[in-house]
């Protein structure tokens, strides 16, 4: 089957039920993407299907209706979405396992609520655990990406 | 005496001696009392919280939906973290347990006044059986919409050990039909 | 003493062979207080030059021993040594370096000697130089306890300083100029004349120079970057996906595996049937190893799906089962047989309880998982010559030692590269993931083999923090607390971890009582007791290992005391405390938290401090009791850490540490059945969300005298905080974690 994943179109020999993150990780070589859970309750496999945070361990290939963007598809180092960007300036991160999904979370949320309230970010962000504690970060990260995204 | 009646029903039209009285109409209401109050339905079926619910399997009652989740005005998500982020619109055998639950449409709440939760009998009665309450079904409508529903059929079998509301989809449809044919009868008002 | 400096130097020159190919600074300077004569007599002949800067063409490496776990680890260490190497962070590479004796930790053995950390007897230094020649001689290269900024703040800053100055003994012999003509500046010699040479031109002449000893450290008035906040040499990569952590490795070749062992503990495989799981697309091979079975495929979720298809005969776990049965027999074993420690025992506490009115609680906490966000998982590749290990892992030469038994090899030829990990939380202290995928290896050699476990595996077959119930009584005199006494039971990590590690457990094993027996209160009858419970399922170190579990026992009952003498919780301790560190940190925290102020209905504060790794830390905790449970408004945290080294940092560990705490606190316990863990996904091991998290103000103090770690101290005073915050809001006393047993939570 086809797969666009960052711009790029894939062609892919896998099993319908075969979970996009595996195809990501395995047959793509796209590692970003992180395997927490298996069920959803993590949100460490957070990637974009057209533009919607989807969790990429839940979403068999087969099932694959759309564009997929990852976190490498999002900003690179060098090219950082505004999201990414105020991660580094808040310095979220602490193993940093889990915030290629928040990041990912995150960006879609503020996609299609640029200007959230506090209790919308704490609705948007509590599906992606973090084990280190890095909450008051996120939040603080995502209060400032939005005001990024507004004013630019 | 229920076949008898049912026999009647589906042998429309429906002659006024066959008529299901008010007794076996507010019995059949009983019987789809008792799947609109049980948590597969009522999980989803929540007021303007927009906060779905985890009663059922291992979490008790009076259980919350995980991770704080805030269905919004939109019923969707969207104004915080969409349904679909991880009830993928998808046929799925949703055979794995704490995995969320998945349909081929976009995972929603129903409308507000469709709320179940926490509502008697009478309520949720005098809200079926008015279309301005129930999202503008009429009778006909409303077992079409039980039998076509990838939403209904999910929750009479929503596999991984998650409970079942009492009785199975085809005998919901038929105690719709003659609470309908009895004329809609609530306890409460005639 | 001889025989000290022989294993020393050896050690040395296996390290150093280790990093051939460019040119290795470093230099290790004893600079504790001599009253060790083994101290005395390795500084004497000790000159060994360790290797944490190599400059080649291609650049500067720092090597940075300690793991990454997520502390910011790698970060600090290489700001310590550029501090005094004077480069951007920024341009070095950073590189765990090989699995080496060189790299000992020097104070992580202090933790578990009974020497408290407030304590400045002559004993106390010798125990704690006797650490550092133990950590030497037995070559722990290890990361834990909290030690990796006080084991390493003078070695690798001494490390930079020597690296620098033999760089511009290098430009000296360039330029014929004389040493008070050069200056260093961002990885240039700077000339007098402005010009400048950069380190890496200068490293070919530097090679051939005996680095200079000779060094003074940098004055922290002239520092850029210690005391600042600095930006994490990782948080770009965090962010943008580019962090490679052991999951990420990828080799041409590579075969996906994952293991399915007993999930009643230890039980066993006494068979196994695979002809369904051989048959599933892209399985290579279904292998028997230790205790289960591993699949090995094309593709991680394709060798999941066999695992499970796989049908296995388990044998019974030989431990005790059930969790009601290991509380019985954590409450069985306060008995003279059982007692393992009472090194604290001030006053006369029989004489004082005898007639008077009792305080009494007993206290339980569960056992913990680990589970850190990456799941266990390594890279490993064996051929006849060598076995290449690539994983998150804070033991690399425990790592080396143990595969070196496991297949025979030279340890010699057992390498081991640590990546990133995704958390650890003292996981990430045992091995047994990377011997399972050895023993894959092993049947499957010459090719490169990535073994990832299903998250329900590494639940089941954590090592995780062990039960343990207090129990304790106590008296009040004149409206003051007068007499304290603290049994603790559990079963021992130091026997269980040690065992695994092939070292010995001798004596006591303080971590039962770490965090209780060692808190800096002058009560007049004070007594804190030991009982190690016979070992039951294997249990391991996790974030603050005994103190986080002690702190909600000692803190708990400190509270109740309080109450029943009708004084200050706040007020009370200060009376007590002696040590005036912690009494700085305990009226910080009264003054951030305004305590004593009025909060208003269904509304409570909790207060709690702990004295762990070193580093009291004290915490208020308010809470308001809402219709839909208890909600966590506010923390207040003051700790004191001797010198805050990265402010940003110190922040973000001390907030972690309270969220693990808390969250741990609020919902998590792991319960037996048949030795089976019952919880083996996050939906039954929530932890804390982003929702939960309340607003943590952080303050860090410097008054102590020496530096101190802050990955772990945040933990412990959380979860009392809590439980008395919540008496002090709704009237009801939880002597029992998780609170979501006792209250819901909004």
């Amino acid at each position: 089957m086809k797969l666009t994943v960052n711009g790029e179109t894939h062609e892919v020999d896998v099993e319908d039920d075969m979970p996009l993150l595996w195809v990501l990780r395995d047959e793509l070589g796209i590692t970003g993407t992180k395997y927490g859970c298996g069920i959803a309750q993590c949100g460490a496999c957070t990637v974009h299907m057209d533009g919607i945070a989807v969790r990429s361990c839940q979403l068999a290939a087969g099932d694959v209706t759309g564009e997929i963007t990852t976190i490498e598809g999002l900003g690179t180092p060098t090219a950082l979405h505004a999201v990414q960007e105020a991660w580094i300036d808040l310095q979220v991160a602490q193993c940093g396992y889990c915030q290629a999904g928040q990041i990912m979370q995150a960006a879609s949320f503020l996609d299609l609520n640029p200007d959230p309230t506090h209790a919308q970010i704490d609705a948007a962000m509590s599906g992606n655990l973090c084990r280190c504690g890095s909450y008051p970060r996120i939040r603080d990260a995502v209060k400032s990406a939005s005001s990024k995204l507004k004013r630019a | 005496m229920r076949a008898l009646i049912l026999a009647l029903i589906l042998a429309a039209p429906v002659a006024a001696q066959d008529i299901p009285s008010r007794d076996d109409g507010l019995a059949a209401w009983d019987e789809i009392f008792a799947v609109t109050s049980h948590p597969r339905c009522t999980n989803c079926h929540v007021g303007d919280a927009g906060v779905p619910m985890w009663n059922g399997l291992i979490y008790g009652s009076d259980t919350v939906h995980g991770m704080h989740v805030q269905a919004g005005e939109s019923r969707v998500g969207a104004e915080t973290m969409a349904c679909r982020t991880c009830h993928i619109s998808a046929q799925s055998d949703n055979a794995t347990p704490h995995a969320p639950p998945m349909i081929d449409d976009a995972w929603r709440l129903p409308p507000t006044e469709l709320a179940w939760l926490g509502k008697t009998s009478d309520k949720v009665c005098a809200q079926l059986r008015n279309p301005d309450t129930n999202d503008g079904f009429a009778m006909d409508e409303l077992a079409t919409h039980l039998e076509t529903s990838l939403f209904v059929a999910w929750g009479f079998a929503p596999g991984a050990g998650r409970d079942e509301p009492p009785g199975t989809l085809d005998d919901m449809v038929v105690a719709l039909k003659l609470w309908a044919a009895a004329g809609t009868p609530c306890a409460a008002n005639p | 003493m001889g025989r000290v400096k022989t294993i020393a130097r050896r050690s040395f020159l296996i390290g150093s062979a280790a990093i051939a190919g460019g040119v290795v600074f470093g230099t290790y300077l004893y600079k504790r207080e001599g009253t060790n004569p083994l101290l005395a007599d390795l500084r004497a002949g000790e000159t060994a030059i360790t290797p944490y800067v190599k400059i080649d063409a291609q650049g500067i490496t720092l090597i940075t021993p300690r793991a990454d776990v997520g502390q910011g680890a790698w970060s600090m260490q290489a700001h310590l040594i550029v501090e005094e190497l004077d480069i951007d962070p920024a341009t070095a590479t950073l590189s765990s370096g090989p699995a080496s004796a060189i790299y000992y930790n020097g104070v992580v053995g202090v933790e578990a000697m009974p020497i408290a950390a407030t304590s400045d007897t002559l004993l106390a230094r010798t125990g704690r130089g006797a650490a550092d020649v133990m950590g030497k001689l037995m070559g722990l290269h290890i990361t834990g306890g909290s030690t990796t900024v006080p084991d390493l703040y003078d070695r690798l800053r001494m490390a930079g300083a020597v690296a620098r100055e033999t760089l511009i003994r290098a430009a000296m012999q360039q330029t014929g100029l004389p040493r008070d003509q050069l200056k260093t500046e961002n990885g240039f010699v700077v000339l007098p004349d402005g010009l400048k040479i950069e380190y890496l031109d200068l490293a070919v002449l530097a090679a051939d120079i005996e680095p200079i000893q000779d060094v003074t450290l940098r004055e922290p008035s002239q520092w850029r970057y210690l005391t600042k906040p600095q930006k994490r040499t990782d948080v770009i990569a965090k962010s943008t996906g580019t962090q490679t952590y052991g999951i990420d490795m990828v080799m041409d070749g590579m075969v996906h595996a994952t293991t399915r062992t007993n999930p009643a503990l230890g039980g066993g495989l006494a068979g196994f049937d695979a002809e369904d799981a051989r048959k599933m697309r892209g399985v290579q091979a279904v292998l028997q190893i230790t205790g289960g079975i591993a699949v090995v495929a094309d593709n991680t979720w394709r060798a999941f799906q066999a695992a499970q298809a796989v049908t296995c005969d388990w044998g019974p776990s030989p431990y005790i089962g059930n969790t009601s049965d290991q509380f019985a027999a954590v409450a069985a074993s306060f008995s003279e047989d059982d007692q393992d420690s009472q090194f604290k025992d001030d006053g006369d506490v029989l004489a004082a309880l005898e007639g008077a009115e009792l305080v009494e609680a007993e206290y339980r906490i569960p056992y913990l998982a680990h589970a850190p966000l990456e799941p266990m998982s390594v890279v490993v590749k064996m051929t006849n010559a060598r076995l290449d290990i690539w994983t998150g892992t804070q033991i690399p030469r425990f790592v080396q030692a143990n595969m070196a038994k496991l297949t025979g090899m030279d340890a010699d030829n057992i390498h081991v590269h640590v990546l990133m990990s995704g958390g650890s939380f003292g996981r990430r202290l045992e091995d047994d993931y990377i011997a399972q995928a050895v023993e894959i290896a092993m049947q499957l050699p010459d090719t490169p083999i990535k073994m990832v476990w299903q998250r329900e595996e590494d639940f089941t077959h954590d090592f995780p923090r062990p039960l343990a119930i207090a129990r304790a009584k106590g008296a009040v005199r004149d409206g003051a607390v007068d007499t304290f006494d603290l049994a603790i039971a559990a079963p021992s990590v130091a026997e269980s971890s040690l065992a695994r590690l092939g070292q010995p457990a001798i004596g006591p094993d303080v971590a039962i009582v770490a965090g209780a027996w060692d808190q800096p209160f002058d009560i007049p009858n004070y007594r804190v007791t030991g009982y190690r419970t016979p070992a039951m399922v294997p249990v391991s170190s996790w974030r603050s290992v005994g103190a986080s579990g002690n702190g909600f026992m000692h803190e708990s009952f400190m509270d109740e005391m309080c109450h029943a003498a009708g004084v200050d919780p706040l007020a009370e301790r200060l009376r007590l405390c002696w040590h005036e560190p912690s009494r700085k940190v305990l009226e910080a925290v009264g003054e951030m938290s305004d305590w004593g102020s009025e909060l208003g209905a269904n509304r409570g504060r909790g207060l709690a401090f702990t004295l762990a790794f070193g580093v009291p830390v004290a915490e208020v905790i308010e809470v308001t009791n809402t219709e839909d449970g208890i909600r966590i408004d506010k923390v207040f945290v003051a700790a004191e850490v001797g010198r805050v080294l990265d402010p940003v940092n110190f922040e973000a560990q001390v907030q972690g540490g309270v969220i693990f705490g808390l969250g741990h606190a609020m919902n998590c316990e792991l319960t037996y059945e048949d030795g089976v863990a019952q919880q083996d996904n996050f939906h039954v091991y929530e932890g804390m969300r982003l929702y939960q998290t309340p607003e943590i103000t952080v303050r860090g103090l410097e008054n102590g005298d020496k530096l101190r770690g802050i990955g772990e101290p945040g933990v412990p005073p959380a979860a009392p905080a809590l439980a008395n915050a919540i008496f002090a809001a709704t009237g009801k006393r939880i002597r029992e974690l998780p609170l979501s047993k006792s209250v819901d939570f909004v």
